[in-house]
């Protein structure tokens, strides 16, 4: 074992997207060296997501983010909506104290979020180099991970405690050997077109102000290939996404580009977008099955964290990765740490961190959801529901004078059978959503 | 002795986003010059005359192995003349100094010969290939009409080339690291002796061109775009290989493409 002050650092954070950066900044924070290894000219200069953060786990890393934190819009509004071909249902939630300090979600960019972040870091202490791709892990004779490859001349670095947060399909995280064998069905494809309207139009059209801002999921919508859509506003652009199950979306040879042209042309949707310019296409990978997939957290001399560790949460009504990425960022970086200060950074003096991430939401949240993602990807929520629910809807509502109003029940009961679905199967999805929802 | 690498730190976005800033491969390519052609011993120095933002680009030159780096602290709509002005007290006995040709930002080319005339000493702009010898170097410049003028290079000179003509290394991770550190020494700028009073927009100047001949739109169209000529041009021969290049070599001057 390499002396720990002989290392060019005492730990080095590989991937300064969100998890990354706030791993850099506790383990920083606690005094030590940290050297932060990001492929992209700046941090999240290469990444992509929807468009929502919940940065409340920043209280603790930094106070008072809101005051600096690049936000475009303050989400005010939560939407889930269900489509079916031609219809659509919302459940609509309006808070005008999620407008104030502490806020609870915001649209950001990803680019300046990243980046910002990664600011707090070297404002901690890090050292954070850039265009630098870490190609694999040193290990010494007995196999602990010692240090990086990168793609850099003389590009060795060694470290006692290497934090993998490389993202999603981590090969770090592989080459160390924490995960099994990969398989597709445990992940979906995001796609996601940014669209440029004037600010007063997108203000108009989502019945907001200021810096307020608005937040829609959707279920259905998405061709018949298994996924999800969302809507976020930003200032002056709009991020309208899919969400697709890979192997159904290779099945049906469907391509990404034509499920998002059809969403954009939905009675519900077109309206909202009407006008806009795309500026941006984009696609990333999501660990979608959460915790059915999850690896093993640590090994001697390192652990992984963020989309590396499959801890982002894709849950039908939530898609949460960055703040389960900061604040596995944050247990990893502050475990590591000191595990440094012990001088145990063996797999055993790391797994405070794994203890950290059961006691927090970031693990008990994902247990306690782990059955949703099956669920709401299953073939009959995605394919027969929608159309079911929203056909209930619309018989409820619908004034057929001088035809007297039909009861509910038989109205559920008729929509259901047309939709092809048991009872026994409906009542089997009610308990496993109520339970999983819990 | 020095050699410097002069390198122009410019935004290329109209929004101001200093994320995207950098130097042009005009000027990576003088930086991966000045390095080749440092003799044992002596410095390589870089130079950026602009905001603190150039500091950026510097410390990716010392990644690169520098010995120094200078920041003029010059606005970043200083004139060529008074970049020069700057430059030039800064870098004065310098043996050898590299620029690229053009800047990003629309660049016009003068700052390399203004400066050689503030040092006092020889040019050789826009070069297109550079061949470094124990003592003087072989350069080629481009002229107009496809000309070319080869030059040697043996005494004190300001050179700059294009982006084409050489590749930067890529920085060693202990360089990067030890970069981060590294100080830059910081001057003010000076003014220039000549200097621009008025600045306005670019605005090319227009100039008068004969109509187009031919009566139907389409000939018209097809006069000012050339279009169709090229096939008209084409032939197809059977050649031994020398005969070959003589007549691609004549039908290339026939039209105009060789002086
Ligand atoms: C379409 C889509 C929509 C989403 N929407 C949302 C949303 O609205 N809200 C939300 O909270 N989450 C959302 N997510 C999830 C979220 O994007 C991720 O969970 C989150 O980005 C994970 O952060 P991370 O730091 O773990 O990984 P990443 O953000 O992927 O960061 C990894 C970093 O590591 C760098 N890197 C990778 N490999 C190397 C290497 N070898 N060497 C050096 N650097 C390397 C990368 O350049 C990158 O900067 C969405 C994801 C997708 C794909």
């Amino acid at each position: 074992m390499n002396r720990p002050d002989a290392n060019d650092a005492d730990v080095i954070v590989v991937g300064a997207g969100p998890a990354g950066s706030c791993a850099a900044i506790a383990a920083a924070r606690a005094g030590r060296r940290v050297i932060l290894i990001e492929r992209g000219p700046f941090p999240g200069s290469k990444n992509m997501y929807g468009g929502v953060v919940y940065p409340r786990i920043l209280d603790e890393l930094v106070p008072r983010w809101w005051e600096t934190a690049p936000v475009q819009r303050w989400v005010v509004r939560r939407s889930t909506m269900i489509l079916s071909e031609t219809g659509a249902l919302s459940v609509d939630y309006r808070s005008n104290a999620w407008g104030q300090p502490p806020y609870n979600g915001a649209t950001a960019y990803r680019p300046d979020f990243d980046e910002w972040l990664s600011r707090q870091a070297v404002a901690a202490g890090a050292q954070l180099v850039t265009s630098t791709t870490v190609t694999g892990l040193l290990r010494d004779a007995s196999g602990r991970v010692v240090g990086v490859r990168t793609d850099r001349p003389d590009g060795d670095l060694t470290a006692s405690v290497v934090i993998a947060c490389d993202g999603v399909n981590s090969f770090l995280a592989k080459e160390a050997g924490l995960y099994s064998a990969t398989d597709p069905s445990n992940f979906t494809l995001g796609v996601k077109e940014t669209l440029a309207l004037p600010k007063h139009v997108i203000d108009e059209r989502f019945g907001v102000r200021d810096d307020q801002g608005v937040d829609i999921e959707i279920l259905g919508g998405t061709s018949g290939v298994n996924g999800g859509g969302f809507v976020y506003t930003n200032l002056d652009t709009i991020a309208l996404g899919v969400v697709l199950k890979l192997p159904k979306l290779a099945a049906q040879k469907k391509r990404p580009e034509e499920i998002i042209a059809t969403l954009k042309a939905h009675p519900a949707i077109a309206p909202l977008i009407e006008g806009a310019e795309v500026k941006e296409y984009s696609a990333h990978v999501i660990p979608e099955a959460g915790y059915s997939m999850m690896p093993t957290m640590v090994t001697d001399g390192m652990v992984v964290a963020g989309d590396a560790a499959a801890l982002c949460l894709a849950a039908g009504i939530w898609l949460e990765g960055v703040n389960f990425a900061m604040a596995s960022g944050m247990c990893a970086g502050e475990a590591a740490a000191a595990a440094v200060a012990r001088n145990d950074v063996s797999a055993k003096g790391l797994a405070p961190y794994t203890d950290k991430l059961n006691a927090t939401f970031v693990l008990r949240d994902h247990k306690k959801l782990r059955k949703v993602p099956g669920l709401v990807l299953s073939d009959r929520v995605q394919q027969r529901y929608p159309a079911f629910v929203t056909s209930v809807v619309e018989r409820v509502f619908r004034v057929d004078n001088p035809q007297p109003k039909p009861g509910l029940r038989r109205i559920v009961r008729q929509e259901r059978k047309r939709a092809g679905i048991k009872l026994s199967e409906l009542i089997r999805d009610g308990w496993t959503g109520l339970r999983g929802f819990g | 002795m020095t050699v410097v690498a002069c390198l122009k730190w410019v935004i290329p976005r109209v929004d101001d986003d200093d994320r995207f800033a950098g130097i042009s491969a005009a000027d990576q390519s003088a930086l991966e010059f000045a390095l080749l052609s440092a003799r044992p011993g002596e410095d390589v120095v870089a130079v950026s005359a602009g905001p603190l933002g150039a500091e950026r680009a510097l410390r990716d030159a010392v990644a690169c192995g520098l010995s120094r780096a200078i920041r003029i602290d010059l606005d970043p709509r200083a004139s060529s003349s008074a970049v020069a002005s700057s430059i030039a007290s800064a870098v004065a006995g310098a043996r050898l100094v590299w620029c690229g040709d053009y800047s990003l930002d629309r660049g016009t080319g003068s700052m390399p010969g203004f400066l050689a005339a503030r040092l006092g000493i020889g040019q050789a702009l826009g070069l297109i290939d550079v061949t470094i010898g124990d003592d003087s170097m072989s350069v080629v410049r481009r002229l107009d009409g496809a000309r070319r003028e080869i030059m040697r290079v043996t005494g004190p000179a300001v050179l700059s080339v294009e982006g084409s003509t050489a590749r930067l290394r890529r920085a060693s991770l202990r360089g990067v690291l030890a970069a981060d550190n590294a100080i830059i020494d910081v001057i003010a700028g000076m003014s220039s002796p000549i200097d621009a009073v008025d600045e306005k927009p670019y605005r090319p100047r227009a100039r008068a061109l004969a109509a187009p001949s031919g009566t139907s739109a389409l000939d018209r169209v097809r006069s000012l775009t050339d279009a169709g000529t090229a096939t008209q041009r084409s032939e197809t021969v059977v050649l031994d290989p020398p005969e070959a290049a003589a007549r691609i070599v004549g039908a290339l001057r026939d039209w105009g493409y060789l002086g």
